[in-house]
């Protein structure tokens, strides 16, 4: 039994040892003073992150991320919560259908939806900005809607019921009533899609065009083409930092249990 | 009244449903009809034509790198298993708090965008990076070694990137297990690893099925990682897909993201006919 032991806890620590590594040896680096990478860093400092909001481009793309991801999560938001309001409490082969595609880009490769958004887009003169907003919406609006479902479905009927039988329409009910009492699972929604946008990378590979570029392919292009500069280290740490106001913002809204369960 | 309500339903459902349909079905069918034409050198597509696909199924490199892209999803997705599920097993012992932290710390990095991760493994693997500067250092090698760019750092890259994905998948299912079961099995007998093999194990099947499916649905289109780890020389099918889309042959790319989808397809058949997630019925606390 204790060889069994023994191998799980090596299986712990290798997952978690490969799955943390990559990330924290990117944020270290990013305080580097060195011109070049060195590890563990001999000091630190903030150069390169001075370097990241002096450089046009990549200052340029983060604000570009920022607009993109905050509208697309936006729009995510709002579609996911409407399809998750329709569906909360239908049944049957039509409820399944639309569940499935509602869900459907969890799971779909992306970039094969990007290829397929670019020859739309190219048929129809497409700009670059509504394009990629439309393409983190379709991309972010699963999560919405799966958040959202959940909140709802703990949500005790008779308390809709209640509104409606004492005379509210629809819309009241749902603004006075529904909203009130789901609005943590479409915030946390909001705050996913929020995520997926600002580090997705699939569909913008091919929907990002010159001087419109996101932050994720920004930092691509300069790993392909401009060597490994450290201001791609603070540009990736800026990313994390990010990423854990927003997870630390989800934890004190809904709590870090439907965080985990959210997924 | 009841015929308000209803137009009220339907008004709630058409943004989403337009939306999914306009930007997600649509395109697709329009791909898949790029597709079935030939590459034309000034418009998107020519005429009619199944060459792309004929020119798949025809040249022995397209086969080399479909072949390559199974071997490689196959080598991702046994790791990614025999690491994952003894994470999982541990994390669904764990006392509920500690099991949400556990959870989180694997949740977390799949939100960091995935070249952060690719960039990291890149710092780790390359020719200055963190293992070549302490295997040199150390006096163990005499120049840095060539880790990066080869199949193994594609396979390393994918399989700590979608590990996450398992573990949570096996884990979430594994917490909801009625402990009633393994409890009857050890009562009647059973050893513990009889009851993991024959109880826990079966039981988890949905877990490890959408584990499996997830990282492999995942694996196929990770471009971004296999481009920064694997270098020209590792390139898999999700690769020249984008190459065709660089090189504008819209009819080819359409027909070798089809390609992709096909394998994607079958291989989740596959998944889903041995996981058989299906027979486990209850279970659930």
């Amino acid at each position: 039994m204790s060889v069994a032991r023994l191998a799980r806890a090596a299986a712990i620590t290798v997952a978690y040892v490969l799955i943390v590594a990559p990330i924290a040896v990117v944020v270290v680096t990013a305080f580097s003073p060195t011109d070049f990478f060195v590890f563990p860093p001999p000091g630190l400092s903030l150069r390169w992150f001075v370097e990241f909001f002096r450089l046009d481009n990549m200052r340029g793309a983060f604000l570009f991320s920022l607009e993109v991801a905050l509208i697309a999560a936006t729009v995510a938001s709002v579609l996911g919560t409407a399809g998750a309001l329709f569906l909360a409490r239908r049944r049957g082969a039509f409820a399944t259908v639309l569940q499935g595609l509602f869900l459907a880009p969890l799971v779909f490769p992306t970039i094969i939806l990007g290829l397929a958004l670019l020859l739309l887009y190219k048929s129809v003169g497409m700009p670059v900005l509504p394009g990629l907003l439309f393409a983190h919406a379709v991309v972010g609006m699963p999560y919405s809607f799966r958040t959202t479902l959940a909140g709802l479905q703990g949500l005790d009927p008779a308390l809709e019921e209640a509104g409606q039988s004492l005379g509210a329409g629809p819309l009241r009910t749902l603004a006075l009533i529904t909203l009130p009492l789901i609005w943590p699972s479409v915030l946390s929604g909001w705050l996913f899609a929020f995520i997926v946008s600002f580090g997705e990378l699939n569909t913008a590979l091919f929907l990002t065009g010159p001087g419109q570029t996101t932050l994720p392919i920004e930092i691509f292009s300069y790993l392909q083409f401009q060597g490994s500069q450290l201001v791609i280290a603070a540009a990736s740490a800026l990313q994390v930092g990010l990423i854990i106001l927003m997870v630390a913002g989800i934890e004190r809204i809904v709590g870090i249990a439907r965080i985990v369960r959210a997924r | 009244m009841t015929g308000r309500r209803e137009l009220w339903r339907w008004g709630l459902v058409a943004p989403p449903l337009v939306i999914s349909v306009a930007l997600f079905v649509g395109p697709l069918a329009y791909l898949f009809y790029v597709s079935l034409h030939e590459v034309s050198p000034s418009e998107l597509y020519g005429s009619w034509s199944l060459a792309s696909y004929a020119a798949i199924a025809a040249d022995p490199f397209y086969l080399l790198i479909i072949r390559r892209t199974l071997v490689t999803a196959l080598a991702v997705l046994a790791l990614a298993l025999v690491i994952g599920y003894p994470v999982a097993y541990w994390i669904a012992k764990l006392p509920a708090r500690a099991r949400s932290l556990a959870l989180l710390a694997l949740l977390f990095p799949l939100m960091v965008s995935n070249v952060v991760r690719a960039y990291g493994w890149a710092a780790i693997l390359g020719r200055r990076g963190v293992i070549n500067t302490a295997l040199g250092g150390l006096g163990l090698t005499d120049g840095p070694l060539g880790l990066l760019y080869s199949p193994e750092a594609v396979v390393l890259g994918l399989l700590t990137i979608l590990l996450p994905y398992m573990v949570i998948s096996i884990a979430n299912v594994l917490a909801s297990l009625d402990p009633r079961y393994a409890e009857a099995a050890q009562a009647l007998g059973a050893g513990p690893i009889r009851t993991f093999i024959h109880v826990t194990l079966p039981l988890s099947a949905p877990g490890v099925a959408s584990g499996l499916l997830l990282v492999f649905l995942l694996t196929l289109s990770a471009y971004v990682t296999i481009a920064v780890l694997g270098g020209p020389q590792s390139k898999l099918l999700v690769s020249l897909v984008y190459d065709s889309v660089v090189s504008f042959h819209w009819p080819q790319a359409a027909a070798l993201a089809f390609t992709l989808l096909a394998i994607a397809l079958a291989v989740s058949g596959a998944i889903m006919a041995v996981v058989r997630p299906g027979r486990v019925q209850g279970g659930r606390r």
